[in-house]
């Protein structure tokens, strides 16, 4: 810019290559500045991950070595564990089928273009839709008007609607990374669609479809918005059944419960409280970190797979 | 012979694969269609209960402006009121000042992270944002109790008085805000400024630029659709995000007008936590009251989905 500003005169010359100068070394500081603000931020960022997930698992750690935690007395998480793991692995029976049978149909069958983009904008908007609405959506579609009752069959339906979206993606991720030559060469023999698909996609996309499931039960395991009014916050005297029908607590529940409207109407002391709610935060940080860990193990397994054929 | 029977039954089997295909199709177009469904009857079923308590004793501008919210009737002992501009007003402000203070972290980040960050710290950080967007937003609330009310009240002593409730409100609601919508934004940023191809950059380079020119002329407004999808969906996940607030806001009302700065330190209402607080024991006209609540969230939100789709068809990058 300084270039045709100044004029090819031989004093001038003196004065541009002096402002040059200075402009390059008011970038230059400018730069510095900026970098140094943005390590800054990301260190302050990182740093403030580490500190909260370090601390919640410190906290913990004290309950999560007494007996009493591991019990059923109020002190105890087993039925909130039990309860859970049960509601996790009814969501994803759920979840898992309908999902991945939508997933192929709009990555195998369906045309692109209108349809599709309806489907998606649709799973946007629901995904958008906060989990404490979709919960009294869960509510009153599933418990009152379908007469299912506060359960877990209620509850394990409102997650359905609210992992729906984000399953959905992430199967038609799955599915899209399976090349298209595979589906060829299958149908090029005579397969039908159908036959292609579960002999030849499915296997195929199988590592990142559990990939794509683990991700999800991270989301179903942290829930705890849309289970209050459709599976409750109490758990019945049998809590250990496999009986869909009876309303139930998680860990995610209890703790809210704990901390929130049930604090002091429990068998324990406000401290005893606190100590038990700890103990809940470090059990669900331990299970994400195994979660996360998990997905991403058989991710690299994918990796070497894939470099290695 | 031979031939033709074994070319028959070739026949029939190709012929029921075609049939299984068929239904198969079928079936998977349902399940794509449900989803449809779903968000039609969410907003069905939620508008089909929110307009009824305007039936029953409520006004709109009585319901969206007034300021005492009792629609049971109990704290007064008398008839209900229907006041949720309290309550409105305490999601609104809480959201938006939450996100002044996220947008910059996460964007920061976001920038630094994919542009020049030394591989170390990409190797540290990215594990890390991704177990951080799992956390559950309870355990956040938690800390939120055990950690930054205490805090928060130390700070606030000397304006609020020392009041015993000091610490609960929106500061803290603000401040659990953050941590929960951070990682959130902070990773579809990521996406974005990832998706931005790498000769933006080299072309801006190769014309001189400095590294923070290159970030601040070329790849940030290269991106800004998808880093507004970002913040766009930071505000969504903000405004209906509930237990966590509601744990640590603890009001039943919004204080009493005038306001000074102590109102931030004192305890508060926003929607979603008079939703959690109340809905279940909630009943007939004041269940209504709760539904409408609900309502006005669920178009808040479909605004905000609304302006990010608006935003993302819009992005060169994708």
């Amino acid at each position: 810019m300084s270039l045709q500003e100044v004029a090819p005169v031989q004093a001038a010359e003196e004065v541009r290559l002096s402002a040059l100068r200075r402009l390059t070394q008011r970038l230059a500081v400018t730069n510095s500045i900026a970098m140094g603000v943005l390590w800054l931020i990301t260190l302050l960022v990182g740093a403030l991950f580490i500190y909260i997930i370090v601390y919640l698992i410190v906290e913990g750690v004290s309950t999560l070595i007494t007996p009493t935690f591991w019990g059923t007395t109020d002190a105890g998480i087993a039925p909130q564990l039990f309860n859970t793991f049960y509601i996790l692995i009814l969501t994803e029976l759920i979840l898992v089928p309908i999902s991945l049978a939508g997933a192929i149909y709009l990555v195998e069958y369906s045309p692109q273009g209108r349809f599709i983009d309806v489907i998606h904008f649709a799973a946007e908007t629901l995904s958008g839709v906060p989990s404490l609405v979709l919960g009294m959506f869960g509510f009153l579609a599933f418990a009152v008007y379908a007469h299912m009752g506060i359960s877990r069959l209620a509850g394990a339906l409102t997650l359905l609607c609210l992992n729906f979206p984000l399953a959905l993606r992430l199967f038609e991720q799955a599915l899209g990374s399976v090349p298209n030559d595979l589906r060829e060469g299958a149908l090029a023999l005579g397969a039908t669609k159908w036959r292609a698909i579960r002999t030849v996609v499915l296997p195929s996309a199988t590592p990142v479809l559990i990939t794509a499931v683990i991700l999800t039960a991270g989301k179903i395991v942290g829930e705890s918005a849309a289970l209050i009014f459709t599976m409750g916050l109490f758990n019945p005297s049998n809590v250990f059944t496999l009986n869909p029908l009876i309303p139930s607590n998680t860990l995610t529940t209890w703790l809210y419960y704990l901390k929130g409207p049930g604090a002091g109407s429990t068998s324990l002391s406000s401290s005893q409280e606190t100590a038990v709610a700890a103990g809940i935060s470090a059990v669900l940080i331990i299970l994400l970190l195994i979660i996360n860990l998990s997905a991403r193990a058989i991710g690299r397994l994918i990796q070497r797979r894939l470099t290695a054929a | 012979m031979q031939v033709t029977e074994s070319d028959q039954q070739a026949e029939q089997h190709s012929q029921r694969g075609r049939l299984i295909d068929r239904i198969v199709r079928v079936l998977f177009l349902i399940c794509a269609v449900l989803l449809v469904a779903i968000i039609l009857a969410v907003i069905f079923f939620i508008a089909s209960q929110a307009y009824q308590v305007f039936f029953q004793g409520a006004t709109l501008k009585g319901f969206f402006f007034g300021s005492f919210w009792d629609p049971s009737g109990e704290v007064s002992g008398g008839a209900p009121s229907f006041g949720a501009g309290g309550l409105i007003l305490g999601s609104v402000i809480t959201t938006i000042c939450a996100m002044i203070i996220v947008v910059p972290f996460a964007i920061g980040t976001a920038v630094f992270f994919t542009e020049a960050a030394p591989q170390w710290l990409v190797r540290i950080i990215q594990p890390l944002i991704e177990v951080f967007t799992g956390i559950p937003s309870v355990v956040i609330g938690f800390l939120g109790l055990v950690t930054i009310i205490p805090l928060m009240q130390k700070i606030s002593a000397p304006i609020t008085g020392n009041i015993p409730t000091g610490g609960y409100g929106w500061a803290t609601a603000i401040a659990v805000l953050v941590i929960m919508v951070i990682p959130t934004t902070l990773s579809i940023s990521i996406d974005s400024l990832r998706a931005v191809p790498g000769s933006v950059r080299e072309a801006s380079l190769a014309l001189g630029s400095t590294r923070w020119q290159m970030m601040s002329r070329a790849v940030v407004p290269a991106c800004a659709t998808g880093l507004g999808t970002a913040v766009v969906l930071g505000f969504t996940r903000a405004i209906g995000e509930a237990l966590a607030v509601a744990l640590v806001l603890g009001g039943s009302q919004i204080p009493k007008w005038p306001w000074t700065l102590a109102v931030f330190f004192q305890p508060n209402v926003n929607i979603t936590q008079q939703i959690a607080a109340n809905f279940q024991e909630s009943a007939g006209t004041s269940q209504y009251a709760y539904w409408t609540l609900a309502f006005t969230l669920l178009v808040i939100t479909l605004i905000f989905v609304t302006i990010s789709r608006f935003l993302s068809s819009r992005s060169v990058y994708k």
